[in-house]
């Protein structure tokens, strides 16, 4: 995270004023209606929306890899699945034994993709651009529960903490003499060498965490003040707005839809 | 960790409202399962962006949302503080296997690991915003956040009724959860994303669909074969995992004193522990609000 908050610094201050849940609806209305909407030309859109935004925003190099992370597997999942075994396909491409080519299982596999994608990425557009102390200050603000907040943050902060500690875990292991070789045997042991004192050294810092927290009275009800500002406005606030009832329109027409025509 | 709070004790909402969150949760989940189970062979093949896909995601996440709702406040912050921990381990093995040419997932380690320490809420709350959080770096485990619940439930009431005493029941266990798990999430797989997420995951649906199968039918098949011997795994990890835990790490934690979660710890060594106050054999009648969800 130390890396990103970095890059997001030279972000343009014009996104800085744009307040995150803003951002987080856009992204979620965007998900929701192309979801709804089911046609490949707006998939193809908000895909290139999403890259363009990302390019524009400075944060394609994390979004592309995540992103193609996410969608590469599926894709070829959804590819070899629908591709090559399509029972309810009538137009058969070509055929080896029980695997058919069909173009409606070809079709069917690109569409999905392309929707998937499409909200993939929004998504991640979204969690990649947003300043997660913005985020978590602008939740509390709205008064939904500092405890979902603490958990978010706190997750996303000690993800990369976590990370150098099991590295660092390993390397001492190693040093006394650990050597994981091919078997299975020796794999497992391997991973209890080094989930072990992992866990247990998670288990004792979060029991030192709670204490502080309880503390500063993390339980306790009522009113709270915060350091961090978030900047929002009237326009964004109607934005919000539009946008939620653009999604439960787009939600609320495709299931009538659905239901009228069968 | 025990020891009281320093601050002012603060005023619990009414527990019959947190109740009828849970139960509302619960039923959001089941009623979407069933909505979808039923309505399956119209909507299948009717292209993307079916009405089933939106049903699936809301009714699913609005059940794990109202399942967070309710115990999140309920929890002291020694549990609370854990979360974030079970989420990174979740999300660290889980990307990892993920990636891997091996039908399984590995991502409720943590999700175990606290409804053994803490009971069936806290693993809910738990599963469910494990999906949540992990949608920040991938988005597409964000609809099976109403399953990862339902594991982290059902992972504690098998802590809760003894089934980590012996260490040969816990493998039993995740394979039961497996299965109840696999078939809640099988919809989700086949209307939202019309497929598994996983290369060879994504091989063993194409076997049963080129016997032509429903994509439902072979994607629960699937499931059926993957979740439950991959939660069998979990559960034997997490076994591991906790009883290497030094005892004053584990017996930290009310809910494994309570119901004597984990062999070894007699309850009569534990009285002496904590006092002649608390005995832990007689310890469910107190009903805290740590074990008294039963979901799914």
């Amino acid at each position: 995270m130390t890396a990103s908050s970095a890059g997001r610094t030279a972000a343009p201050a014009r996104r800085e004023r744009l307040n995150p849940l803003t951002s987080l609806t856009a992204a979620a209305a965007t998900a929701v209606i192309t979801t709804a909407a089911g046609s490949w030309p707006l998939s193809l859109a908000v895909v290139a929306a999403c890259l363009g935004l990302s390019v524009a925003g400075g944060t394609a190099r994390r979004v592309l890899p995540a992103g193609a992370a996410v969608l590469v597997p599926l894709g070829l999942s959804l590819l070899w699945l629908h591709g090559l075994f399509f029972p309810e396909g009538r137009t058969v491409l070509a055929a080896w034994g029980p695997a058919r080519i069909t173009q409606e299982g070809l079709e069917f596999a690109g569409q999905r993709i392309l929707q998937l994608a499409a909200v993939v990425l929004v998504l991640l557009l979204f969690s990649f651009s947003v300043r997660v102390p913005d985020l978590v200050a602008a939740l509390s603000a709205r008064g939904v529960q500092g405890r979902f907040a603490f958990v978010l943050a706190s997750t996303l902060t000690l993800l990369p903490a976590i990370a150098a500690r099991a590295q660092r875990i390993r390397q001492a292991q190693e040093s006394r003499g650990l050597v994981v070789s091919g078997s299975l045997v020796s794999r497992a042991r391997a991973f209890r060498l080094q989930a072990v004192p992992l866990v247990l050294s998670l288990i004792e810092d979060a029991g030192t965490r709670a204490a502080a927290l309880e503390a500063r009275g993390l339980s306790n009800t009522g009113p709270r003040t915060s350091y961090r500002e978030v900047a929002d406005s009237g326009l964004q606030r109607a934005a919000r707005t539009v946008l939620v009832l653009a999604a439960l329109a787009a939600v609320v027409l495709r299931v009538a839809q659905a239901g009228a025509g069968g | 960790m025990s020891s009281p709070s320093l601050t002012l004790p603060s005023q619990e909402r009414p527990a019959a409202r947190r109740r009828l969150l849970e139960i509302l949760g619960a039923l959001a989940i089941a009623a979407t399962y069933v909505y979808l189970v039923l309505n399956q062979p119209a909507d299948i093949t009717g292209g993307p962006g079916s009405a089933s896909a939106l049903i699936a995601l809301t009714g699913f996440l609005a059940g794990a949302v109202l399942l967070i709702v309710a115990v999140l406040p309920t929890l002291p912050a020694s549990t609370l503080v854990l979360i974030p921990v079970a989420l990174v381990l979740n999300i660290v093995l889980g990307q990892f296997v993920g990636s891997t040419l091996v039908p399984f997932y590995l991502d409720a380690i943590g999700t175990v690991l606290i409804a053994v320490l803490a009971g069936p809420a806290a693993g809910a709350a738990t599963g469910a915003l494990s999906s949540i959080v992990w949608s920040f770096f991938n988005p597409t485990v964000l609809p099976f956040a109403a399953g990862a619940a339902l594991i982290g439930c059902l992972a504690g009431l098998a802590a809760r009724y003894g089934l980590f005493r012996r260490f040969y029941l816990a493998p039993v266990a995740g394979f039961a959860t497996g299965i109840i798990a696999g078939v809640v999430s099988a919809p989700v797989a086949a209307f939202v994303f019309g497929g598994t997420s996983g290369v060879a995951t994504g091989a063993i649906v194409s076997a049963f669909r080129a016997m032509g199968d429903t994509l439902l039918a072979a994607i629960t098949k699937q499931a059926l074969i993957s979740d439950p011997m991959d939660k069998a795994i979990v559960f034997t990890i997490v076994a591991i995992l906790v009883y290497a835990l030094p005892r004053r790490a584990r017996q930290q934690f009310p809910f494994i004193r309570r119901h004597r979660v984990l062999a070894g710890t007699t309850p009569a060594a534990d009285a002496r522990a904590q006092g002649p106050a608390q005995d832990p054999v007689q310890g469910p009648a107190e009903g805290p609000a740590q074990d008294s969800t039963r979901k799914g």
